[in-house]
């Protein structure tokens, strides 16, 4: 494949607690980010997805391994060189929004691009473009507590992609969103990922938020158990989702070995989703 | 666990949050001390019974002012302590207690705070005292020993006075919690600051602001004769309440229109720290409009200090520029003074200047006046070396000499026309040079051309005359002297110690006749009279700092407490890859406009405030007021850079 890389891991494992105390919290964990892909992880509470999500997206290091953004190992980029990867190329989308309830939402999405010194009059246009794809234009002079669920979301969303980041990570995106308004975001991922402008990385435990993604990984206690792929339809998609997720709650019940509910051809033991492109049905 | 142990866990634990409450208590609470401490401290009464009763009067107007001060203080902190501890709090709703219990747990805690401060002011109150007295009389260049004795009472008062406001506004707090339903409990921890005011309301709170702040200004420099006092306290209220209306209206306004201006906006830090100030406008204004009203006050003292000051050196010019004054009508007296005074004391300068009386019928003003002439005034000065800085002086131009008055109600124009006996004069200054000494502060007179003097004195002198033989014909003839001038014979001597032998002698040329009189007065050099006024200018001094310290610290107070809710904000900014430095810078404007806002107004107000002064008390005070205003830029530069410091550390963008 010569799709570019944009986040790669090897052999990644982070540890918490103090000396003596230590809680393995991934262990041992490859993993590439490819532009264009769209991605959920899935796991139950505990299971390391957040921890992940925050390494992937510079925000946390790993105890050990490599993470490579654009080939560059992290561990030896200055603070000030994460922030400014973080500013440029990575958008977050966090699940209670983030919006800052100090500035009405036009000046939210803005934000990242004012700070970067771009000209005010670039700001609006931009803002004005993706309000318009977000369906957010008639909101824009409003504050934060003025504004539902869903449009903060989307505000969110909105305020992740105005520099134009070749990533996108949500955690939990639909987490605080009733149906409706969870579905319409997905809608705007999809999009998103469709016209080509971010890769999008979200961590849920909800297989119908899962099932927009092109591939799905489930992690479980710490290591990456399986990938399923999205083929065409998305139902069924969901559907071996929920399959998958059941077995692995069953695993979890008769505390059966890590891997063995998994088919040995799909084990992620190296997970490069592109490489290996077989799942589960 | 008791609810006393909740308190003193909760106290103990958060003991950062209550740090900078504890410290401004404790720092009115050591201000009290020391001035209560004041009144009872032995130091002043080395200057004699009535310099310490004139003292004693003026402190307890400074500690009046101070405890208003304090009622003001402690309601503001109580209150920002109240918002504050009432969202932490909150939560033990979900615990099962009752609000009752929630808001003794608040009293508990609010006690505690109070006791520590009134502990710690107290006790640095007392380690302070003896440098306080020390830099009070620094200050007032006053030569006594401090006398330091440990008595109760000032403890006793300061804390008298300090507890039942304090426990007022805690029992305040204790009521509001008690008040307020579940709900808002509940929400106060998550509770929306931004509340929109109406446009509309803005706009006329702006406009009305903005009126009444310009006629109080202009009231207070409005020309009104005797309506003067009237004016300045109506102004006093005017500049308060447009303060007040200005930081709630005008402000808020401007700052949403510059929030509104994306192009002005959009311009880096700008989206933060602006939209911040507009968040935080509603809750942060009246803030910003005590410090504003606090500044321009404690300017307003520290000119007043200064015109004291200044008050005091004219006093202490006049009354010792010369140390023995003769008045007579004996023209020849000169030679035989200076001798008599020669022999006991070496002579610093002399000077001899007659004069004569003119009644008040013959001025436009009504007010009788002494006539001097201009060649003898400008012998005087030369002889001992007061300014006299006129060339010569026409027919038709008079020089006014008086004293210099501490307070005047009486619109004081320099350049006037005065009739003598209908003949207009054009006055061509005023001036307050010592020329007669102690007489000045008795009489006004006129420095007139000579020929001039020599056509009215001998009008006077026929007046006299035909008035006499009016009234009792020939009788009064030869009573009338054939030179009405009054001579006054000045002199300053070197050794002050020895002033007492020449007195003596000179006591014995006094006499007064019916044809004839030899007067004096001896001014004592070391008279320590009027110490009082030195001790009200440091006092006055250390009001302007207190004042100043307090607004620091009350804006210091303000920003401490809005770091700890803006953790938050900047956690989700860093998270979005908004670098730390980005964020600090951000942070440092907003403080910055916090601080630059309440000084701005202040330089407008307290120019108008000092300029009102100097109509009263006939003194220039603009380089008082530009000193004033550059310490008090100093001291916010320091409050400043602390509150950036502890923003940082409580914001947590190191």
């Amino acid at each position: 494949m010569n799709e570019k890389k944009i986040v790669e891991i090897k052999n990644m494992t982070k540890d918490y607690g103090a000396k003596g105390f230590r809680t393995k919290v991934l262990k041992g964990i490859d993993f590439t980010i490819f532009a264009n892909d769209f991605i959920a992880i899935m796991g139950p509470s505990g299971s390391g997805k957040t921890t992940l999500l925050n390494i992937l997206s510079t925000i946390d290091r790993p105890t050990q391994g490599f993470v490579l953004f654009h080939g560059k190992d992290i561990a030896k980029v200055s603070n000030q060189e994460l922030s400014q990867i973080r500013r440029d190329k990575i958008g977050f989308v966090f699940q209670d929004y983030n919006l800052l309830d100090t500035m009405t939402l036009q000046d939210n999405i803005a934000l990242p691009l004012s700070l970067n010194g771009i000209s005010g009059k670039t700001c609006l246009e931009r803002v004005g473009k993706l309000a318009d794809t977000f369906g957010l234009t008639g909101h824009l002079n409003k504050y934060p507590y003025q504004l539902s669920g869903g449009q903060k979301q989307r505000g969110a969303v909105c305020r992740a992609l105005i520099t134009e980041p070749e990533i996108l990570f949500a955690d939990e995106p639909t987490g605080a969103l009733d149906s409706k308004s969870g579905k319409d975001l997905l809608e705007c991922f999809r999009t998103v990922n469709e016209r080509g402008q971010a890769a999008i990385l979200m961590v849920t435990h909800d297989a119908f938020c899962a099932s927009y993604a092109k591939d799905v990984y489930i992690l479980n206690d710490g290591v990456m158990r399986c990938r399923l792929s999205r083929g065409n339809d998305r139902r069924e998609f969901y559907d071996r989702i929920m399959e998958v997720q059941a077995s692995v709650g069953k695993d979890d019940r008769s505390s059966a070995a890590p891997n063995s509910f998994v088919p040995s051809s799909t084990a992620p033991d190296n997970i490069d989703h592109r490489k290996k492109g077989g799942d589960l049905s | 666990m008791s609810i006393g142990r909740l308190a003193f866990q909760n106290f103990r634990k958060s003991f950062h949050n209550y740090f900078s409450m504890i410290l401004s208590l404790a720092f009115t609470v050591l201000i009290l001390y020391n001035f209560v401490n004041l009144t009872f401290a032995e130091t002043f009464q080395a200057l004699g019974e009535r310099n310490k009763e004139y003292i004693d009067i003026i402190i307890r107007v400074i500690s009046f002012v101070l405890v208003c001060f304090m009622f003001f203080f402690i309601w503001y902190a109580t209150n920002v302590f109240l918002t504050k501890r009432k969202k932490e709090i909150g939560i033990y709703v979900f615990m099962g207690l009752t609000n009752r219990k929630i808001g003794k747990l608040y009293m508990l805690e609010t006690g505690l705070t109070g006791i520590v401060a009134l502990v710690l002011g107290i006790g640095a109150g007392m380690v302070t005292t003896w440098l306080f007295q020390m830099i009070l009389i620094w200050l007032s260049e006053i030569a006594i020993a401090i006398s330091f004795r440990f008595t109760w009472q000032p403890i006793v008062i300061t804390a008298v006075i300090y507890t039942p406001i304090y426990a007022f506004f805690v029992l305040k707090g204790y009521g509001n919690i008690v008040k307020s339903s579940v709900l808002e409990m509940i929400s106060a921890a998550r509770q929306n600051e931004y509340v929109k005011e109406s446009g509309l309301l803005l706009l006329i709170k702006a406009a009305l602001g903005v009126c009444i702040l310009a006629n109080g200004y202009a009231l207070a420099i409005r020309e009104d004769g005797y309506n003067v006092m009237g004016n300045l306290l109506l102004a006093t209220v005017l500049v308060i309440v447009g303060t007040y209306l200005l930081f709630g209206g005008f402000l808020p306004i401007l700052f949403q229109r510059l929030s509104k201006r994306k192009s002005f906006l959009y311009r880096r830090e700008r989206t933060l720290w602006i939209n911040n100030i507009v968040f935080r406008m509603k809750k942060n204004y009246r803030t910003y409009a005590m410090t504003c009203v606090l500044l321009t006050c404690s300017v307003t003292a520290i000119a007043a200090a200064f015109a004291e000051k200044g008050k005091y050196n004219n006093m202490v010019n006049f009354r010792n520029h010369y140390t023995f004054q003769i008045i007579s009508d004996r023209p020849e007296l000169e030679a035989e003074v200076t001798a008599l005074i020669a022999e006991d004391n070496e002579i610093a300068y002399h000077g001899c200047l007659p004069f004569f009386g003119m009644d008040g019928s013959h001025f436009s003003n009504g007010y009788s006046q002494g006539i001097m002439a201009f060649s003898d005034v400008k012998r005087l000065a030369e002889d001992t070396g007061i300014d006299f800085p006129y060339e010569s002086l026409a027919d038709d131009e008079l020089i006014k000499v008086s004293y210099e008055m501490l307070m005047s109600f009486v619109p004081d124009e320099k350049e006037q026309t005065i009739e003598i006996d209908g003949r207009p004069f054009h006055q061509i200054d005023k001036t307050t040079a010592p020329y007669l000494g102690y007489f000045q502060e008795s009489h006004g007179y006129y420095i007139v051309s000579d020929s001039v003097y020599a056509e009215l004195l001998s009008q006077c002198q026929e007046e006299r005359l035909s008035q006499c033989q009016e009234e009792l014909l020939s009788q009064c003839q030869a009573e009338v002297p054939a030179d009405i001038q009054t001579y006054t014979y000045n002199y300053k001597i070197v050794d002050a110690g020895n002033f007492d032998v020449s007195r003596e002698k000179l006591n014995g040329l006094t006499y007064t006749a019916e044809e004839s009189y030899v007067g004096l007065v001896a001014l004592d050099p070391d008279s320590d009279e009027i110490e009082w006024i030195k001790v009200e200018y440091s006092l006055c001094v250390f009001v302007f700092l207190v004042f100043v310290l307090a607004s620091g610290s009350i804006l210091f107070m303000r920003l401490y407490n809005d770091a700890f809710e803006e953790k938050e904000r900047y956690v989700i900014l860093q998270k979005m890859g908004i670098s730390p430095r980005t964020l600090r810078r951000a942070a440092a404007r907003e403080l910055l406009a916090a601080y630059a806002m309440p000084f701005l107004l202040m330089t407008l107000s307290s120019w108008f405030s000092v300029h009102s002064l100097e109509k009263l008390i006939s003194k220039n005070l603009k380089t008082v007021n530009l000193l004033s205003v550059v310490i008090i830029f100093l001291f916010f530069a320091v409050f400043y850079g602390l509150s950036v410091l502890f923003y940082r550390k409580n914001a947590e963008i190191l």
